[in-house]
This record gives C-alpha cells, structure tokens and sequence, in this order.
C-alpha cells in the first residue's frame, strides 16, 4: 500500500512538472494521452495496480487513485480554458479564423420537390401509394378507359418491352391497383418516375417524375377538384398564386380539366415573357373527374361513388419553381447544380 | 390546327379583339397554343383533343363560338352548275365491306379548268400552312379545313369502267400513291378500287394512277366515312399520316358526307364545271343518332353547384343537341353525329360545365370521411437511409433508368437486362440492371468539371428477367472518389478509402437495425479481385462493396480510384430487423478491458467478430477493434489487434473477479481457436 502511495505522489510531482510552460493545445493533448489515455496513461494503469492489493486496502488506495485522476483532470481543464480563451484572441490564435466546416449531402432536387408535395397532400389527408414502373397494356391504358388503336395513345408516346409490358407513361396504372384493392373513400398520391418516347430536350424527357393523386367517395364533386388543387398550388406556389381551370380532354376523366397558374415571372404583365411565352399562364395539372368507365372498370359503382383525379409532372413544377431553363439539367447530375438544393 | 380568323367569319360575324376571342376559346377548352398575324388575318394554332375531330374544321369551331358568345351560326349556300345528266350514269358504287366503309358518296363534276386558284381560295390555304396546287386540289383541302370532312378527288378519265368498288386489298395488290410511294397492300386494308386496280387507300391516299393532274377535266369526287380504326391501322402499318387519315381515325359525322360532296362540287363548277344531277350515297346501314339519358340532379351531384334546368336545356340545345323531357329534371337527349364523342351522361355533364364556366363553380374542400392507411414503413426506412447518407456527405442522384448496352456488357451485374422494344435510342436500349452504370458516370462527368470529391448515391428500381417476368428492385447505390468532407486549415485533406465506404454501410444497416450483416470476401465481375466483399443478410447476398475495377473507371475516363457499393433494398426489407426497444439506461458503472494481441494477419477480422459474438458473454455490452499495427516490433506475417471490452450489469457493479473471468475465456479461446497470443503488457 505505501508503494502505491509512493507512485501516486511521484506521478502527481511529474505530472506538475510537464504541464509548467505548456503554451498549445498539441503539447496539452499529449500530457493528457500521457496520463489518462485510457489503455495507456500513467494514471489509467494505477488502477490496474489494486488487483495485486489486499481487499482491505483496495477502498482507500482507489480513492487515492481517483483522487490523482480528478486533479490530473482539473489541471488539465483549467490549461485547456486558458489556452484557447480570450487570452488567445492577443496572443495566439485568431479565433476568427474559420470554424470547420463539415460536407453535408444534398438531397436532389426532384426528390425535394417530391417530399414538399407529398407533405402538402399528407396533410390534406391522404395517402402515398407506389406501384410498379414496368406495366401491362390493361393498367396503363385499357383500365383507363384507352380503348385499343385509339389515338388518344399517341398523346402517351409509350416505350414497349413487348406486346404485353411497357413501361409506364404516368402513374395512374398505381390508381387502378389501388381501387381494385381498396374500397372508397380512397384519397391517395401516387408519386414516381414515368417514360415516354420522347428524345431529352429543353421541355421533353423520355423520363421524369410525376404525382398523380385520387379522390373517390360518396358526393365528391368538381368544385372538391377544384377547392384541393387550388390549396395545393397556393402552398406550393405562392398564397397569392393565380390558379385557372379550363376544359380538356383525358381518356380517364369526365370532366376534364387542365389548370394553369398564372405565370410567377411576370406576373402575366410581359408578353415577351420567355417563361409563358406571354399568354401570362403557366399549364401544370392536368384534371378532372374520375371517367365513370374507369370506376366500372375496377367494381366501383359510378352511380354511388363520384371522384376526382389529377397529374402533375414534378420536374416541370421545379422548372417553373426555380426557373431553371432545360429540364435535362435534373438528370445530369451535375454536383454544381444539385448541391444548390441544400440550401432550400 | 390552325384556324383563320377571317375564315371563321364566313360562319360567324365575330367582332372580338384576339386576346378575347382566345379567352373565349380558353374558357369552353379550345387552347390556343400561339398566334401570329398573317398577310392581314390572324391565325391561331388551336390544340385539339384526340376525341373531338368536330373541332378539326373551321365550322366545328365556329358552332363552339357561337355558343359561347350567343351569336347566331351562317348558313352558306352551295349552288351547281348542272349537266343533263345523272351521276349514276356516271358512276357505280358498291361498298364490299359496310364495316370499314359505312358510307361512300360521289358526284362527277366535268369540263372543269384545272389551274391556279383564284386569290379568296389561295388565300385560306396559305393560312393553313399548305402551298397551293391547283384549284381542284386546293377545292379538297378547302372542304376539309372547312368542315373536317375529308374528301378525294379522282380523274375520271383514268378509272376503268364506271365501277367505283371499296374492298379491302388482296395480297401482293401493287400501288403507289400520289406522292409517289409504292406501298405493300395487305388484305387488312380497305382500297377504293376500279374494276381493275386500287385507285386509293380508303381515307388514307390517293393513288398516283387516278390523280387529277393539270389535263384533268372530269372529276369525280368522294365524300365518305370510314371505320376509324381500320383507317388507324392502316396509317400506322404504311407508316403514312394525311389530314384526311388524322381525321378518319378521329371519327367523321356519318351524316356529312353528301353535304360536303356538295360543296366540293359546287366550288368545282367556279371553274367551269358542271356537276352531274344528283349525289350517288351508298349508304347500307342508315345509322340513328344516338341518345342519352340526362339527370338534372346528376349534373348538380358531379359538379358540385346547382345548374337551373333551363341553362341545361338551352346550352345542349345550341350545341345541335335534341332534348325531349321525360320526367321533371329528367332528359332523353338526341346526340348530333358529328358528336362521337358524347356517350353517357358524365359526357354531357362536361358540355354542360365547359359552358358554364369552370370559373364559376366554387372551390370547396372535400370532407374527410375515413382515415387513409398510414405510410409504408419500407418508405421511411429509405429516408433514414437517404438522411445518414447526407450526413456522410454524400450527395444524392437520379439517372434514367435506361442503359447503355455496351456498359452492361462491361458491368456483368449478373442479372439478365430487359430491352425496349422501340428505345428512343441504342444507347438508352437496356434497362439498368445496376445503378453503378448511372454512378460512373456521373462521377466522370463531375470530375470532368473540376469536382475534387465526387461522394453520390441514388436510390432507384434496377429491373431484370426473372424466369419469364420482369422484375423491379429497389436498389441503393453509392459511389466515392477523391477528397473527403471540406478543406480545413486545421487538417490536411484525406482522400475517400474502402473502408470510409464501409463505415457508410455498416451505419445504414445498423439504422435499420440489421446489424447481423456479414461481410464476406466475394467476387463481383466489376470490383477489382482482391477488393470486394460479398454482403449478406441471414444468409442472403443483399449487396457488395469494392474498388470498381481500373479498366472500367478508365473506360468511363475515370482517372481515379472508386470505391462503390450497392444494396438491395427489396431484398433487405423483406428480412424483419431487429424489433426495437428501448433498454433502461445502466446506472451502474461500466468495466472497461482492453487486450493486446499478436495475430496471425490470415485471420480475417469478421471471423474474430464471429467468434467473440457467439462466445455470447454475459454483460459484455460491446466490443471494439481500436487500435491495428505492424512493423519492426511484429514479425512480418503478424499483426498486433487491440480490442476494448465494454461490460455493464444492469442491476449492480459488476466485480473485478468476474470480469477477469470473461477477460480469461476470450483470451483462451482466440488462443486456441486462432493461435492468438497476448502482447506484452496487452491486457488491463
Ligand atoms: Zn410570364
């Protein structure tokens, strides 16, 4: 016992003598390592040590120890505070040099668009649904009330695998699955990538991503469209954000509508305007009521269900979102552009 | 299309400025794409709907304007100029098929003087977009800008016979169109045809063999209606589109044809021609319109506003629709024909709101009346993937799915690649069946732009042939090259290294709570040899990590090392974790050990791993490998391992002597399973 009394005020004088004129941070980490690393400091293999102690003597010689751990640790504190306080700003280091600064991952930009519009609609209560990319001829077209060698399809430029996959042209195929699946009331989001044949160009992709979305249940109506959409496109926008419903034509929708916003660069003011080309509106959804064929095509009788559907291409709404001129940049990868996205 | 203001005024006397005029046609969903101004008349390029070739004529656009503006529609007059003869004389008729051809009009106009148009007739050709021919084919082009209703004219001079016969073709029948293209006939397609050879392909082309030319004076002309979709195919198999094909396979008004046989023959007579009496219609069929029940309520139910049963009635009545009452709120209501594409009553209601203004009906929002399901767990799990990804400092992609044959080749994922039947190029012909494809290049094109640390990952579907179907699997792929994290004037810059991409991995599956993950030496054709693990889940392979290999980063113009990794997520998510729980936190004090071994460096550090977990030490809450050296000390084929132990007992403070135990047991047993022996001073 009186040998490790010994040892512990020899390492407590040597210990006093390493720490006198240290001036940096270096030489104070290595005294630290020196004595209290934990497999290899001075202080640290005292402890060690108790085992070859009688019982009795074990408590007091521990707390010896622990009382040298606590003063090595004091000291070694105190130092540390005066070497890099105030004291330092005159004498030492300029402390406003940069701090570190650490490389966060950006997340891309369709998919932060993605996750905004899933958030908007999650919070109008419905659901995300995902469903396969590669389809049969029925999910894409004929439940949709396409009929065969209508040229409705050439509106839907489709990629073939063979007579009977295809890759899918929007995300409405996950809407059938879902209604054969589900009873209504179904309120759901269907985000994901689509093709088409069409050639990479400024406004064309022969990928890109969309969120189409579906309202079935008892009583719902075109003004319900409506209501939903314009909400959505005023969060996502803007709340003052110009919202106009007009008349077209889906296959799967009875009425249909198309909505454009009113163009957010010029304020429909220029008509030199580059973004809308200066007819002041911006066409971004395309809309209406659920075709009373689609609802028969998956058991649902029209005559007690009404709904509402709608689509919307993602990259498009980023485009018009942040101005970004050429839609083929989004799958470039180009770490310049992406890693702007952080920051949103 | 496009349309001409000035010719929608021979229909009706619209007095709007163009701005108007186009909100106008906005608001019932005619689209004006753009417009320009034309030689004094303004021409609008209107976007039509597949469903609704009414609107591919001027007329049919007229009939919506009026509607819209409550003005009246003009009637126009077609006046012949007649010899004293019948058509019939003339011609023969005889439809051999009533299925593609359900109706085939013609009259024969003679001694017409073929030559240039007169300026009225130039003039809305040119505003079509057309360069004038002459006035017989400029006459056709007029009758079909006008009304949608295409028609053909023949040189009577070159047909054989009177007979004018619509059949379908016969195999290895010759004919070449009047642009000059022979075509191969199949039997599948309808043909006008003489008494000896096919004059036309039926609402398609007509043939070089019967074009009226600048010699031409008798003309017989064709006003018909042809099955749409026999009409389509054929265009599609020919590889040939006209306007009047774009129309056909769109659906024309049955109920047109000897109105606008009519009008071709009496624009003909301005020329100097004189129409035979009287219009040969072939019509075996005669069709009804057909009719729609109507629901004032349903009307109301569907768009959400009350509609008054007089807006109803008035509107469908301007749009040539006939209405006959059944009950209070309750119509039968007569389809025009040239309204294919009105079937049910969601249709009218449609007619009914285009009219009534989308603008006017409120915007509510829909109640909730059930709870939707909560969200896919599996779509979470990619988000916490997605989030220590970005805290790793990497950036995330998204590349095309289609691949690049030749990188397939070159990759040898294993997996047996899906092509596209019609790919937009051969470059983008294959679907990718590993991300790694779409991660090299991206890394090429950044290090091609100056990036000095090119960290990037992309969740994404790669698909395969699996037996006979196509199969889609969620994948995570992550690719790292040059300089980690931001330059520091505290430290100098290190560069990304396998074990960096490892360290990314093992955080990934331990957040999803499957650490039970093995790495294992593997080979994967496109990591270097002696630089890829195998990853495997229970037993299942769920991915691999390594150096992509030299030659192809070089055949990517990669000019540095890459370390890539790619996880199956489908493949990961179909095994359950870990369930989590929470464990109280010990409030007693941790035992801490370290021990120093000289090892033989054959022993690979996951057989160690093994080994210490399913020795299954009570209270050992953890382990780690903390320090790993060679040199002068250690022989050359050895290699010295520290390892920390970490115990803890939940109920109390644990003593030395039991420790020692434990401490004693994995000593022994790496000794004796793996030769192990402790270093000098190793163990405290
Ligand atoms: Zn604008």
């Amino acid at each position: 016992m009186s040998g490790l009394k010994e040892k512990i005020e020899k390492l407590q004088e040597r210990f006093d003598e390493a720490i006198e004129g240290i001036t940096d941070e270096k030489a104070l980490q290595e005294v630290r390592n020196l004595y209290l690393s934990r497999s290899r400091g001075s202080v640290s293999s005292l402890f060690g040590e108790l085992k070859s102690l009688k019982p009795e003597e074990k408590p007091d010689a521990g707390k010896e120890i622990n009382a040298l751990k606590e003063y090595v640790q004091d000291k070694l504190q105190a130092l540390q505070i005066q070497l890099s306080g105030p004291r330092a700003v005159e004498e030492m280091v300029d402390l406003t040099l940069p701090g570190e600064a650490s490389y966060i991952g950006s997340p891309h930009p369709i998919l932060i668009i993605q996750q905004e519009i899933e958030n908007i609609f999650l919070s109008m209560g419905f659901s995300v649904e995902e469903g396969p990319e590669i389809e049969t001829d029925y999910y894409n077209f004929e439940a949709l009330n396409f009929p065969p060698h209508h040229p409705a399809r050439d509106d839907w430029d489709t990629l073939y695998i063979n007579d009977d996959f295809l890759l899918r042209t929007h995300t409405s195929p996950v809407q059938i699955r879902v209604m054969e699946k589900r009873k209504p009331p179904i309120r759901i989001i269907t985000p994901g990538k689509v093709f088409r044949k069409e050639s990479p160009d400024p406004t064309h992709l022969p990928m890109f991503y969309q969120v189409e979305g579906l309202v079935v249940d008892r009583g719902i109506t075109f003004a319900h469209l409506k209501g939903t959409l314009e909400s959505f496109l005023k969060i996502l926008f803007h709340e003052k954000t110009k919202v106009r419903f007009r008349p077209s034509f889906f296959p799967f929708t009875e009425p249909s509508a198309e909505v454009d916003i009113g163009c957010t660069v010029c304020n429909r003011e220029d008509s030199a305007c580059r973004v809308c080309g200066g007819g002041g509106w911006i066409e971004l959804l395309g809309s209406g009521m659920v075709d009373p064929q689609v609802l028969k095509n998956v058991n649902i009788d029209p005559e007690e269900y009404s709904g509402f559907a709608f689509g919307l291409g993602i990259d498009r709404a980023a485009m018009f979102l942040y101005q970004i001129p050429d839609l083929r940049y989004f799958y470039e990868n180009d770490l310049r552009f992406i890693r702007q996205f952080l920051q949103k | 299309m496009k349309i001409s203001i000035d010719w929608l005024k021979d229909f009706i006397d619209v007095e709007l400025s163009t701005s108007r005029l186009i909100d106008t046609l906005n608001s019932i969903g005619m689209l004006i794409d753009s417009w320009e101004e034309q030689k004094g008349d303004i021409i609008l390029e209107l976007e039509t709907y597949s469903n609704r070739p009414d609107t591919l004529g001027h007329i049919g656009v007229a009939r919506e304007l009026a509607v819209a503006l409550d003005l009246p529609l003009k009637e126009q007059e077609w006046p012949l100029t007649e010899v004293d003869e019948n058509s019939s004389e003339n011609i023969d008729i005889e439809i051999f098929d009533d299925d593609l051809c359900p109706r085939y009009c013609g009259i024969v106009v003679k001694d017409v003087n073929v030559g240039p148009s007169p300026e009225w007739l130039a003039r809305k050709i040119e505003a079509m977009g057309l360069s004038h021919i002459n006035n017989v084919v400029d006459v056709s082009n007029y009758v079909l800008f006008a009304t949608a209703q295409p028609i053909h004219m023949f040189d009577i001079s070159k047909l054989s016979g009177k007979k004018i016969i619509v059949r379908k073709a016969k195999k290895g029948e010759a004919f070449r169109s009047l642009e000059g293209e022979d075509i191969n006939l199949s039997p599948d397609m309808l043909v006008i045809a003489d008494e000896q050879k096919p004059v036309a392909l039926a609402g398609v082309i007509g043939g070089e063999n019967s074009a009226v030319t600048e010699t031409t004076r008798d003309i017989l002309i064709e006003s018909a209606h042809f099955n749409p979709v026999s009409v389509r195919k054929t265009g599609k198999k020919t590889g040939i589109q006209t306007d009047a094909s774009y129309r056909f396979e769109r659906g024309s008004d049955i109920s047109f044809p000897p109105k606008a046989a009519l009008m071709a023959a009496s624009l003909l007579t301005q020329f100097g021609g004189k129409a035979t009496k009287g219009i040969v219609d072939i019509y075996p069929k005669s069709r009804k319109n057909k009719t729609v029940m109507l629901r004032q309520r349903r009307v109301s139910e569907i768009l959400g506003v009350d509609i008054r049963s007089d807006f109803i009635v008035e509107t469908l009545s301007k749009l040539e629709f006939i209405l006959e009452k059944k009950q209070q709120g309750v119509w039968q209501v007569q389809v025009p024909f040239f309204r294919i594409d009105i079937e049910r009553e969601a249709d009218l209601v449609e007619e009914i709101a285009r009219f009534y203004g989308y603008e006017n009906i409120p915007s509510v929002f829909p109640p909730l009346t059930a709870m939707e399901p909560p969200p896919d767990p599996k779509k979470r799990q990619i988000q916490k993937c997605r989030q220590a990804l970005f805290h790793y400092g990497f950036d995330e992609v998204v590349n095309y799915s289609f691949a690049d044959p030749e990188n397939e080749e070159k990759l040898q994922s294993g997996r047996k690649a899906i092509a596209i039947r019609n790919p937009i190029s051969t470059k983008a012909s294959l679907l990718k069946t590993t991300l790694l494809e779409g991660l090299l290049e991206n890394i090429a094109w950044n290090q091609n732009r100056g990036a000095d640390g090119i960290h990037i990952f992309e969740v994404g579907k790669i698909y395969f042939w699996e037996d006979d179907a196509c199969s889609e699997q969620m994948s995570l792929g992550m690719a790292t090259a040059g300089y980690l994290g931001m330059n520091s004037w505290q430290e100098p810059p290190i560069q990304t290294n396998f074990f960096h991409l490892k360290g990314v991995c093992e955080a990934i599956l331990s957040l999803l709570r499957y650490e039970s993950v093995v790495f294992l030496a593997g080979k994967h054709p496109s990591l270097e040899k002696e630089s890829a693990l195998s990853i495997l889940l229970k037993g299942k392979k769920i991915g691999c990590i390594g150096a992509v290999r030299r030659d192809i980063c070089s055949s990517f113009s990669i000019r540095e090392p890459v370390w890539a990794a790619e996880l199956d997520l489908n493949g990961i998510f179909q095994k359950q974790p870990r369930p989590f729980e929470y464990i109280p936190v010990i409030k007693y004090p941790k035992v801490v050990r370290d021990i120093s071994f000289i090892a033989d460096r054959k022993i690979s550090y996951q057989e160690i791993k093994q080994t210490l977990e399913e020795l299954s030490i009570p209270n050992l809450e953890r382990f780690e490998l903390y320090d790993r050296f060679t040199g002068v000390s250690i022989p050359k084929e050895k290699v010295s391992l520290s390892f920390r132990f970490l115990y803890h007992h939940p109920q109390r403070t644990l003593l030395a002597e039991e420790v020692d135990g434990f401490q004693e047991k994995i000593i022994k047993t790496l000794s004796s399973k793996f030769g192990f022996q402790l270093r000098e001073g190793g163990e405290n």
